[in-house]
Parts: C-alpha cells; sequence; structure tokens
C-alpha cells in the first residue's frame, strides 16, 4: 500500500490491511481445480474465515450489474459501520472476473490516502464471491450537492472540495496511477466531510511509453478533447481536465459541457473553449478521430476574460486556475501538483474546515448506488457507448 | 508500474528470506509424504524453466508483452507459496495466472482464446470449460490475498541504461539475465531493484561476445564459473587488482548507490548456480512427471 505523506487520517489504519486476508472455500466443490485437503489450505480458509467473521453484513444499500453494496459493521464494535462490495462472481464467471474488479482490488490494495477510499479487507464468502470492505462513506457524493437546490454552497466550500479532489488525484499520478473516470458522482463524501475518489475500475498505470491506451474512457461530460480526438497516449493531464470539468460544475450547478453525443460533445468543448488547430496545439491534426475544424466557424481560444466572466464566483485567482485545467493541449495544462501549488490555495476566502462543509445526511442509499455502478455510467442516463464495452480488447 | 514499491504489496507481504521459503516447502512434505514419496518432482528450478518454457509458448502464440510473462510467473511462484504443487493441477494454474497477468499488465486476453491456446498445447490437461479457468482464477486471486501488483526488474533496467552508459548488447543480455531470474527464487528474496543491478553486472562482467545464449545457458554459466567469480570479488575490494575501467566504472556507481551489495552478490551466486543445474535440464522428464502425478490423482478434474 502505498502509504500518503499526508497524515492519514481514515480509519483505514494500515494494521487492519496488513492482516489482509482471503482464501477461497473450494472444499464442497467437485469441479475444484485443486484437491482440497492439504492444511495449508485450512490454514488460508480459517484465516479467510476469520477476516469474514470480523464482519456484520446488515441491510442492502444497493444493487447493480457488477456488485452489490451492503452496510455492514464489525462484530466487535457495531458502531464502526463499512460498506461490504460483494461482487457477482458467479454472474461473470464465464469470462472470468470483469476488468472493473480486478483494477478496483489492484489499486485500492495499494494505495492508502486520506482522498482515496480505504479498502479494509477482502474476503470471499461461500458461493465464491468476492467481498471487497471498503470505508463507509455516509454523505453521498458530490453530485447529490450540486443537484439538490436545497444544499447552499459558497467558493469557500468549492475551494475546500477541489482542494481534496486534487490531493487524491495527485497521489494516484505520484504513485504512477491514472484514475480516467473522475466526476461528481465518483467524489464520495465521508463522516466527517472528507471527500473520497471512489471507483477504480477503470483505472490503470501509466503505460510503458509508445505503448497505446484506449481513448474510450472518462465518463464524456467529463473526457478532455485529446480523448475525444482518439488519442491513444496520453498522460494524468486527462484526470486534471476533469478535475476541471467538475470545478466548473461545482460553480455552475450544472455540468458544464454536456454534449448528447461524442460529437456533440467535441463541438461543446471547442465552443466553449476555441477551437484546436495546429498553432494553439501542435500535433492535434494527426490525432486518429481528428475532426477539421469548420473555416468559417472557428471560435478563438478562450482566455481569461472567459472564465472570470463565466465563473465569477472563483475570483480571478480561482479563475485562472480553472483555465490552466482547461488547456485544450494536453501539455499546457497544469499537472496535479502544479494545481496544489497554485496561489489560489493562498488566497482568500480560505477552504471551509471540511466539519463545516454543507452536507446531506440521507447519503446512504447513494453510496449503494454509487459503488454498483458501472464506470462511465451518468444516474439517469446510460451511455450507449460508454468504456465499458469497448474496454476489453483495448490495452494495448 | 504502479504505485511505489516502497509501500507495495510486494515489499511488505511477498518477501520471504531463504529459510522462511525452505520451511514453507519442508511443511509441505512433512503433510503429505505420501504423495511426495509416489511422485517426485525435479528440482524446484527445472520445474520452473519447464513451467516458463510453456508459458512462453503460450505467450507467443497471443503476442503476449514479457512484462505479462513475468508476472505470471511471479503469480506461479506466490501461489505455490500457499498450496502443494502435488495437489494441484500445473496446467491450469499455469494458464489461469497467463490469464490474470494479461489483465493486470493491460494486454487482456478473452477467456476463451486463453482456454482455446491452452487446449492447443495440453489438450489432456485443460477442459474445454472456461469456467474452470475462471474458477482457478478467484481461487489464485484469492491465494494471493488480492495484491496483484507486481513490480519488475525491467524498468530499473532502463532507468539505469543511461546513467551507466550501457550498450545495447548489454541492455539485451542484462534483459534476459532478468528472464532467467524468473526460473529462481530470486523474485520472492529480493527487490527488483537488485535484480536489476545483478543482471547489468552480469551482462558488462562477461561481455555480451560469450553470449550466443538463448535457452542454453551453458557458456555464460562457464564463463561465471571460470573468471567472473574473482571479478566479483574484486566488486568486494575496490583496491584490489583493478579491473578494467568499464568495470572499474561500475564498481564505483555502485559503491555510491546504496545498494545492497552482499544481496547482489547473492544473486549472482543463484544465478550462476540455475546456469549450473540448467545443463540438467530436460523437458520430457519433467513432462512425464507432471503428467503422471495430474492423472494418477485426477487432478485435471
Amino acid at each position: 500500500m502505498a502509504v500518503s505523506p499526508l497524515s492519514s487520517l481514515s480509519p483505514s489504519a494500515s494494521d487492519t490491511a496488513v492482516k489482509l486476508t482471503c482464501a477461497v472455500n473450494l472444499q464442497d466443490n467437485a469441479h475444484s481445480p485443486l484437491i482440497t485437503h492439504s492444511t495449508g489450505r485450512e490454514l488460508a480458509e480459517q484465516l479467510n474465515d476469520d477476516v469474514r467473521h470480523k464482519y456484520i453484513k446488515d441491510k442492502k444499500l444497493g444493487e447493480g450489474t457488477y456488485a452489490v453494496v451492503y452496510l455492514g459493521h464489525l462484530r466487535v464494535d457495531p458502531s464502526s459501520l463499512v460498506a461490504i462490495k460483494k461482487i457477482k462472481v458467479n454472474a461473470e464467471y464465464k469470462d472470468g472476473l470483469s476488468m472493473d474488479a480486478i483494477r478496483e482490488v489492484k489499486y485500492l490494495q495499494e494505495l492508502s490516502h486520506p482522498n482515496i477510499i480505504a479498502l479494509h479487507d477482502v474476503f470471499s464468502s461461500k458461493d465464491q464471491n468476492l467481498n471487497l470492505v471498503l470505508e463507509y462513506l455516509p454523505h453521498g457524493d458530490l453530485e447529490m450537492l450540486i443537484k439538490d437546490g436545497n444544499v447552499h454552497y459558497g467558493a469557500a466550500d468549492v475551494k475546500a472540495w477541489i482542494g481534496m479532489l486534487a490531493r487524491g488525484v495527485w497521489f494516484c499520478h505520484e504513485n504512477f496511477i491514472l484514475h480516467r473516470d473522475i466526476k461528481p458522482n465518483n467524489l464520495l463524501i465521508a463522516f466527517d466531510g472528507e471527500v473520497k475518489l471512489a471507483d477504480f475500475g477503470l483505472a490503470r498505470s501509466f503505460a510503458d511509453p509508445y505503448l497505446n491506451m484506449t481513448h474510450q474512457v472518462i465518463t464524456r461530460w467529463y473526457r478532455p478533447p485529446e480523448l475525444l480526438y482518439g488519442a491513444r497516449q496520453y498522460s494524468g493531464a486527462v484526470d486534471i481536465w476533469s478535475i476541471g470539468m467538475v470545478f466548473a460544475e461545482l460553480l455552475l450547478r450544472v455540468p458544464f459541457v454536456a454534449g448528447n453525443s461524442d460529437l456533440d460533445q467535441i463541438s461543446k468543448v471547442c465552443e466553449a473553449f476555441g477551437t484546436p488547430t495546429e498553432d494553439n496545439w501542435p500535433g492535434v491534426t494527426r490525432l486518429p478521430n481528428y475532426i477539421p475544424a469548420d473555416k468559417n466557424h472557428t471560435v478563438p481560444i478562450q482566455g481569461r476574460e472567459f472564465f472570470l466572466r463565466q465563473f465569477p464566483t472563483a475570483g480571478p485567482v480561482g479563475a485562472d486556475l480553472l483555465m490552466s485545467m482547461c488547456m485544450l493541449d494536453p501539455r499546457k495544462r497544469s499537472t496535479a501538483r502544479q494545481v496544489l501549488q497554485h496561489k489560489w490555495w493562498f488566497t482568500e476566502p480560505k477552504p471551509t474546515e471540511k466539519e463545516n462543509l454543507p452536507r446531506k445526511s440521507d447519503g446512504t442509499q447513494k453510496m449503494g448506488n454509487g459503488l454498483t455502478r458501472k464506470g462511465g455510467e451518468i444516474d439517469d442516463y446510460t451511455f450507449k457507448y460508454t468504456a465499458r464495452q469497448l474496454d476489453f480488447n483495448a490495452g494495448e | 508500474m504502479a504505485a511505489n514499491y516502497w509501500a507495495s504489496t510486494q515489499r511488505r507481504h511477498w518477501l520471504f528470506t531463504k529459510e522462511i521459503l525452505a520451511d514453507i516447502r519442508e511443511s509441505f512434505r512433512e503433510r503429505d509424504k505420501a504423495a511426495h514419496s509416489q511422485f517426485p518432482l525435479p528440482d524446484q528450478r527445472l520445474l520452473n524453466i519447464y513451467f516458463s518454457q510453456q508459458l512462453i509458448k503460450l505467450g507467443k502464440r497471443m503476442s503476449t508483452r514479457q512484462q505479462a510473462l513475468a508476472t505470471a510467473q511471479v503469480y506461479i511462484k506466490r501461489f505455490y507459496t500457499k498450496n502443494e504443487i502435488r495437489h494441484t493441477n500445473p496446467y491450469l494454474v499455469v494458464t489461469t495466472a497467463f490469464y490474470l497477468a494479461c489483465k493486470m499488465e493491460e494486454c487482456p486476453q478473452h477467456i476463451r482464446v486463453v482456454v482455446a491456446e491452452a487446449r492447443n498445447f495440453w489438450p489432456e490437461f485443460i477442459a474445454p470449460d472456461v469456467s474452470k479457468l475462471g474458477e482457478c482464477e478467484f481461487a489464485l486471486i484469492s491465494e494471493m490475498n488480492s495484491q496483484l501488483i507486481v513490480h519488475h526488474p525491467y524498468r530499473t533496467l532502463s532507468e539505469l541504461q543511461p546513467e551507466l552508459s550501457l550498450t545495447s548488447d548489454e541492455i539485451a543480455l542484462a534483459w534476459s539475465v532478468i528472464n532467467d531470474h524468473y526460473l529462481t527464487d530470486l523474485p520472492l528474496l529480493y527487490p527488483p531493484h537488485v535484480i536489476a543491478v545483478m543482471a547489468i553486472i552480469v551482462a558488462v562482467v562477461f561481455k555480451p561476445s560469450q553470449t550466443s545464449f538463448h535457452g542454453t545457458a551453458a557458456p555464460l554459466a562457464g564463463a561465471m564459473r571460470d573468471g567472473g567469480m574473482n571479478i566479483l570479488a574484486a566488486l568486494g575490494d575496490k583496491n584490489g587488482t583493478g579491473p578494467p575501467p568499464r568495470i572499474q566504472k561500475l564498481v564505483g556507481w555502485l559503491a555510491e548507490s546504496e545498494v545492497d551489495i552482499r544481496a547482489v552478490i547473492e544473486c549472482t551466486q543463484e544465478l550462476v548456480s540455475l546456469y549450473e543445474i540448467w545443463e540438467n535440464y530436460s523437458e520430457k522428464h519433467c513432462k512425464e512427471l507432471i503428467g503422471r502425478m495430474i492423472k494418477s490423482k485426477n487432478l485435471d478434474k
């Protein structure tokens, strides 16, 4: 587990993770690939049972195609709540474990940071399902807050949320991991108001130089122009664009560029931020799905005034920061480190203390839904061409 | 590569000492003496050579990246620190490790393709039903405590190339030395950077000219036996007889690098003994013993 240099405030205490054990009960299974009388196996099962018995499953919080999420608690301490995400292995047996499940386990096992959802334990249940014991985050997600007209928030609150998001993303990038699905409903809110990056179902390590990755990632409204143009080699800049879009959405309380198809998304991005050209983005015309701009309708690259006018609540320094995240050319976009070093964090107003951030209290159901959703989906709006359908053949 | 090696599950949970590994294996033997005497298997390293050749066959058909094969080999090793090989169908474990490693290294293959390819090679031991592989995948993940990220020495090698101005021949040789170290227990014993440094030393000290070595490592083993250990001794003693300047440079770098030199030397010795035992390798022998074991214990069912 990559331990954050920041003080670890989460209850994810690495000591629980150290004992992490899961094993599989294949004893009763006639089709077992393993013959099961060794005491080594019994020991492993015993350890698994120990982990499984550490938790009690309470009610179901939500169910999706990929997982069921339960509220649970520690047997020894009913007040210590956890979310148990049971991955439907059997349903997907035919094709092995889905890449989502694999990625989620793979990365959460290694990452420990206050702004990343903590994976406490993994165990298998009798019916051969993989159970992830996750930090319980009862206060819903940022999307809920954005949409709820009864919740009022201001620049200081946005600053606090974006700050926490940027720290989580910085930590991923620092560990060579791209999240690739940053959007408000993947940003869950903890009991104490801390924002936690969740859903690592689309995450991957930085590719080795010159190796291709899929461009079918990140929910459309948060997808950067290089991916819309089909770039197969990209960097952490894709996540930064998504942060920028979340930032804009928090300020406006509606998604800033909400295309209803990939093509529409491209034209809305160009409309909003300017038309990409070889001058402002060298190399853009050579991207696989580049669409030449209509000569009679090119939008000049938007400057500071545009951001100031569009996002007055951010203030001039905040608008600068947002602009630096929304550069069309990914090479000119801020890195996570540069975002964290921006002077906006040092200008008034100070970010709200996390305990004092506006919140909702009925977020329980929401966490259930949030965790069962497949990456790339929006609640009321399932995209036909999201990453998932194409993802399996996409690695190389 | 993802995350940070120093904080990784690999470093915290999957590094053993030689003694602990020996204890684990001894305890397997103690627990099932009958199986051990009834089904003698070749030296673990010879088995590893066999498995890795099977993996390479499988990987070649699907033009898989070396890194995925390396990860699969580490998975197999980890799995067999928890399970007695005589209670498993090694062909299924090899295929599953391959399948899972491809997903982990972001070059996924469809489960049906993997099963079909595996059945090409080992029709007697791999069932056509893909759910077997699915089940075994689940078992593999569970046995590895879902700690799936493996750090490999390859990246350290490419990072050190400019610093030590390694030639492309040396890189190629070091690369194959790294490939070979997966045939030993070294991936369970030492961190990847130590392995990378060892591979570089071997490559620089033993000159690519001596290495027409693909698959058989006899020339290298010979070279290492004859002159190698002297130079290794020189690494420990900077003011010694004075090796050539190129090696001197490497020694100087090592001295400042704070890499555990003792560990590097131990790795080198491990490799030497691998190359020695390699001379006794017989694919046919391994195949027969494993086949007999699987058949008579019905492990393929």
